[in-house]
């Protein structure tokens, strides 16, 4: 029988713990329990056999702990001791259901493939990348789906992004039923801060079978717990509790929660939603053979659809309900001459930029357009989601036309995305709908097709159905689609608003979708187009529309936005409303304080002053002051002044680093006026800088990376943990003659060295200068560098030195 | 025996902060302070701060420690070690981390402003500092109420004088740091979150031996950092 036709129809049981067990029968600190599998296979079969004969349905392999990281250390591969776990188990089945043969009839038993977390952190905040996670994953399921597990359970897992990258693993190998059960803790925060929520969100997004609790929390606390997931959750849900919290006893974790007291409270968690139970630490065959007595007869309760148009971050989920939410547009290159140039040169700080005060003005969404001809659109997209992610919270919508940039989009989020766009034409249906389905995002529908956009409401809407019914044939369901009425600007049609506003309002009350508008097209061609975008995004909400595509930064948008939810009663109390104005009130006073002090730009930058640096530029420029002379006279003597106080230890590090990031205001002033007279501010030669292999503290690359920049250097950062052969690819193929490398401790300066090693094999002809906690001049010298640096100063000397002397 | 993060903020140390940054015994001027008010603020509201320790037996020999449980016995072989927790009868390992949040947060700061970026570093260490400071106390408690009372060694981590640093991984074996609190090592031995901390903390009934000397009692003399 398969696993999934008895899923979430009648209640299944799991086993228990096998950890403590195997330490029990003489498993030491520190071996490798799968080691078991080839070493003493017989107890394995045993510990199985007896959770089966307590009653359980489905018997965890042991092969929780296998992958190639941590099969470096044993004998075995991967392959050999997850087909050696998983075939215990099958083992350990048919001899039960042999056993079982003649006195009754054997209740239904599966053998999961167990796949438990790596150890790693992914990128971009940790060690290992996603694709790198994948196949670590890929690897275990090919080899468990060969050894003909029956399901996929992977567990105590605490990392969204590790989950995701598991799931596509075992979705994308193998066609087995998957079930996933998370580790959280008494708040409901996973260890890298998803919720129960957002998670979920995700999980049932990439079509998952089945997800849940286990380990971490004892079944008294999975029950605070629990109501989190009924509420959000359209899947079975499976709790696999610890036999209560720890306890520490003579340095002896134990678990403490007896059989009787255990089974009494996963009744209560099958009462409440939970229609698979079993154990996890601390739990015994005693314990699932009391749980089964007590719950084997219970009814589950159905489990149902809760309907619920959802998107979510790493950490949260975002909800389309009555309250409208602000998907902020800024991310995107059209029109932004600005933008698209911070693409062409790579800048992603800028995008990030754009995000961050996004996020600040209050969106909840962002839009993520990174598309431009000439560039390699599917990198970069993949780029800007994951670089995003590491420092924004909200969820992302992925806009673009380019199906590989959206496959990557998607692919390497970390939640459960929006995707912008489809529509009704057949081709766009039939690429988008597809890769939409896989990677469970919400999906933007745009309502037109072959024949564009319908001059009517009815017109309209005929394509809204048409794109329901066919994503329903892709097996995507109407809460994951968003229907987009599409806004015509009413300077060239004066009925645009009125058709928009009543497909709108039938769409989201008729049809009983939710509804997206990009707002600020209803004016194009008209002047003061805020006056007009603001009174239509009022009437638009007042029509039903879930979430409007705007700029959170412009002010009057926002004051519509909250007064409409204030006037709606879906701002409570009007806190929300009240504290934007109360903000709003304060801040007028601060920018004009910051205003009242006017100072040379020597000064400015003396003291660290970003805004009073620009403002300073700027008054030279407009005195016809040479954009070069500025630099020379008065940007870098200043400098100067900074670095020989640094130097000399009257002036500390922040100090340094105001200096600078007023000099880069300056800068900023020079670029800009240049770029207007159609000239090119010059560089005094190129510099690679890296934090080098393994190495991840990147603070002191960045620092130095700063003021370099700020002396005139083209700087290319290649990062952190950055692989030898990048440096010297990077160092010859852009002819580079200075590098500059970073490492922090005893056991990364190896793979400084190794660099430098390299470098002088293959080239020569560039200088290497090293700084980092633990190095000091002795140890340069040993490992072969030109230079070292103790402080970020040292550095800009000695890249000074260089380009006097002609060597850059 | 829950830490709250206003607890930890009350606890920081404002002067290994500056110390961080380089001052030495100086103070930074106004603008720096209200920076790292405002950079701690974010801290403590960002950050959620976990942590996971064992106690054990401690026996001390002159090259090395061994530390035993009832099931188990670790080594290691260290002479400053080894002279650190002269006269403790029993030992913690402990592992303590701000989490992902901190990485996150530092990461924002390294976008928007650098100076912020390096006082959010400085505020990091000195965040985990006070945290792993009021963890030990509890942990002293606790042990003191079943064994009499015992007074705190300095805190001592893989990679403090001959202790090396490959010892971090009987650290996370022992204490399951990645599963219980999300601290990861990598190959080359760094943990992942970065503001995080892997201490061994002696125990002793002789209460002259404070723990407040730290930093003092390094070899390195010439160090950047060093306490003044």
């Amino acid at each position: 029988m398969d696993f999934r036709e008895l899923l979430g129809k009648r209640i299944l049981f799991f086993d228990g713990g096998m950890g403590t067990l195997l330490q029990e029968r003489g498993l030491k600190a520190g071996e490798v329990p799968e080691m078991w599998n080839v070493l003493h296979p017989e107890i394995i079969r045993q510990i199985h056999r007896e959770y089966l004969n307590a009653g359980c349905n489905v018997v965890s392999a042991n092969t929780f702990g296998v992958n190639a990281y941590k099969c470096r250390n044993t004998a075995c591969t991967v392959d050999e001791l997850v087909t050696a776990g998983v075939h215990l188990a099958q083992e350990a089945i048919a001899e039960v259901r042999n056993a079982k043969q003649g006195s009754k009839k054997a209740h239904p038993m599966f053998a999961a493939l167990d796949i438990g977390s790596i150890g790693k952190l992914l990128k971009p905040l940790g060690e290992i990348s996603f694709d790198e996670a994948y196949q670590t994953f890929r690897e275990i399921v090919l080899a468990g789906d060969r050894a003909g597990a029956d399901l996929i359970l992977i567990e105590t897992v605490s990392d969204s992004y590790e989950i995701k990258a598991a799931v596509l693993a075992a979705k994308e190998n193998s066609d087995l039923p998957v079930v996933v059960t998370m580790i959280f803790d008494e708040g409901g925060k996973l260890l890298t801060g998803g919720d129960v929520a957002s998670v979920t969100a995700m999980l049932e997004g990439l079509g998952v079978d089945a997800v849940g609790f286990n380990c971490g929390l004892g079944p008294e606390q999975m029950k605070k717990l629990l109501p989190q997931l009924t509420e959000c959750c359209s899947l079975p849900i499976v709790v696999n509790p610890n036999a209560g919290l720890p306890v520490v006893v003579d340095g002896q974790t134990i678990f403490t929660v007896e059989p009787e007291e255990f089974a009494q409270s996963v009744r209560v968690l099958v009462e409440m939603g939970a229609s698979v139970a079993g154990g996890c630490c601390g739990t015994t065959p005693a314990h699932i053979r009391r749980v089964v007595e007590l719950c084997g007869d219970m009814e589950i309760k159905p489990v149902t659809d809760k309907n619920l148009t959802v998107v979510s971050s790493y950490n949260h989920a975002v909800y389309f309900a009555r309250k409208p939410l602000i998907i902020g547009e800024r991310i995107n290159p059209t029109g932004k001459s600005k933008f698209k140039q911070a693409l062409r040169s790579h800048d992603m700080e800028y995008i990030y930029r754009e995000g961050l005060s996004q996020e600040e003005n209050g969106a909840h969404i962002l839009d993520v357009n990174v598309g431009l001809p000439e560039i390699d659109e599917p990198q970069l997209m993949q780029e800007a989601v994951t670089g995003i992610q590491a420092i924004i919270d909200l969820p992302l919508q992925i806009d673009t036309s380019d199906t590989e940039a959206m496959e990557r989009g998607l692919r390497y989020y970390n939640g459960k995305p929006m995707l912008n766009s489809v529509n009704g034409k057949k081709e766009s249906m039939e690429r988008v709908f597809p890769i939409a389905k896989k990677y469970g995002a919400v999906v933007v529908c745009l309502c037109l097709d072959e024949g564009g956009i319908p001059e009517t409401v009815e017109g309209r809407l005929a394509v809204a159905e048409k794109l329901v019914k066919t994503a329903a044939a892709y097996g995507i369901p109407k809460k994951n689609l968003v229907m987009d009425a599409l806004v015509l600007t009413i300077s060239t049609g004066q009925d645009n608003a009125n058709i928009t506003l009543q497909t709108l309002r039938r769409i989201r009350f008729e049809m009983g979708l939710h509804t997206v508008l990009g707002v600020s097209n209803i004016s194009f061609g008209l002047p003061e187009r805020s006056r007009i975008n603001t009174a239509f995004f009022t009437m638009a909400m007042n029509s039903g529309l879930s979430a409007g595509i705007v700029n959170p930064s412009s002010e009057p948008m926002m004051n519509a936005y909250y007064s409409f939810n204030a006037l709606t009663g879906v701002d409570e109390q009007c806190m929300e409303y009240i504290a934007k104005a109360s903000c709003a009130a304060e801040n007028p006073g601060a920018a004009a304080l910051s205003k009242s002090a006017e100072m040379t730009l020597d000064e400015a930058i003396v003291k660290g002053l970003a805004e009073s640096a620009y403002e300073a530029t700027i008054k030279l420029l407009d005195q016809n002051k040479d954009s070069l002379d500025i630099i020379n006279e008065n940007l870098i003597p200043a400098l100067d002044v900074v670095g020989k106080g640094f130097e000399e230890k009257r002036m500390f590090l922040p100090q340094l680093l105001m200096s600078a990031d007023a000099a880069k205001a300056s800068f900023e002033a020079i670029r800009t006026t240049l770029s207007k007279q159609g000239k090119q501010s010059g560089s005094k030669g190129k510099i690679v800088i890296a934090t080098v292999k393994g190495d991840i503290h990147d603070i002191g690359k960045n620092i130095v990376k700063t003021l370099l920049e700020n002396y005139g250097f083209e700087m290319i950062d290649l990062g952190k943990d950055v692989d030898p052969q990048l440096i010297l690819k990077t160092v010859q193929e852009q002819n580079v003659r200075l590098v500059g490398l970073s490492a922090l401790m005893t056991t990364t300066v190896v793979s400084m060295e190794e660099t430098i090693r390299l470098l002088r094999e293959q080239h020569a002809d560039c200088k290497v200068m090293v700084g980092g906690a633990v190095l000091t001049q002795e140890y340069a010298d040993r490992i072969g560098a030109d230079f070292y640096s103790r402080d970020a100063m040292g550095s800009v000397r000695y890249a000074n030195a260089l380009w006097e002397r002609g060597e850059l | 025996m829950e830490i709250r993060n206003d607890d930890i903020r009350e606890r920081v140390n404002i002067r290994e902060i500056y110390r961080y940054l380089g001052y030495g015994a100086g103070e930074p001027d106004d603008s720096v302070y209200s920076m790292i008010v405002e950079v701690l603020g974010q801290l403590s509201q960002t950050v959620q701060p976990r942590y996971v320790y064992r106690v054990y037996a401690c026996s001390v020999s002159e090259t090395g420690v061994t530390l035993s449980a009832e099931d188990r016995a670790v080594t290691f072989e260290s002479r400053n070690l080894a002279a650190n927790l002269a006269q403790c009868s029993r030992a913690a390992l402990i592992a303590a981390t701000l989490g992902i949040a901190a990485d996150k947060l530092l990461q924002k700061y390294e976008i928007l402003n650098m100076t912020k970026a390096a006082i959010a570093q400085a505020c990091g260490a000195a965040y985990i500092e006070a945290y792993c400071d009021i963890v030990q106390e509890q942990i002293c408690e606790q042990v003191s109420a079943e064994a009499g009372k015992l007074y705190l060694r300095p805190r001592f981590s893989p990679g403090y004088g001959d202790l090396p640093l490959h010892c971090q991984k009987v650290f996370f074996a022992e204490l399951e740091c990645t599963k219980r609190i999300g601290l990861t090592l990598t190959d080359s031995l760094l943990m992942y979150p970065t503001k995080s901390v892997t201490a061994l903390i002696g125990l002793t009934a002789n209460p002259l031996s404070c723990h407040i000397g730290r930093c003092k009692n390094c070899a390195c003399t010439d160090c950047e950092f060093r306490e003044v």
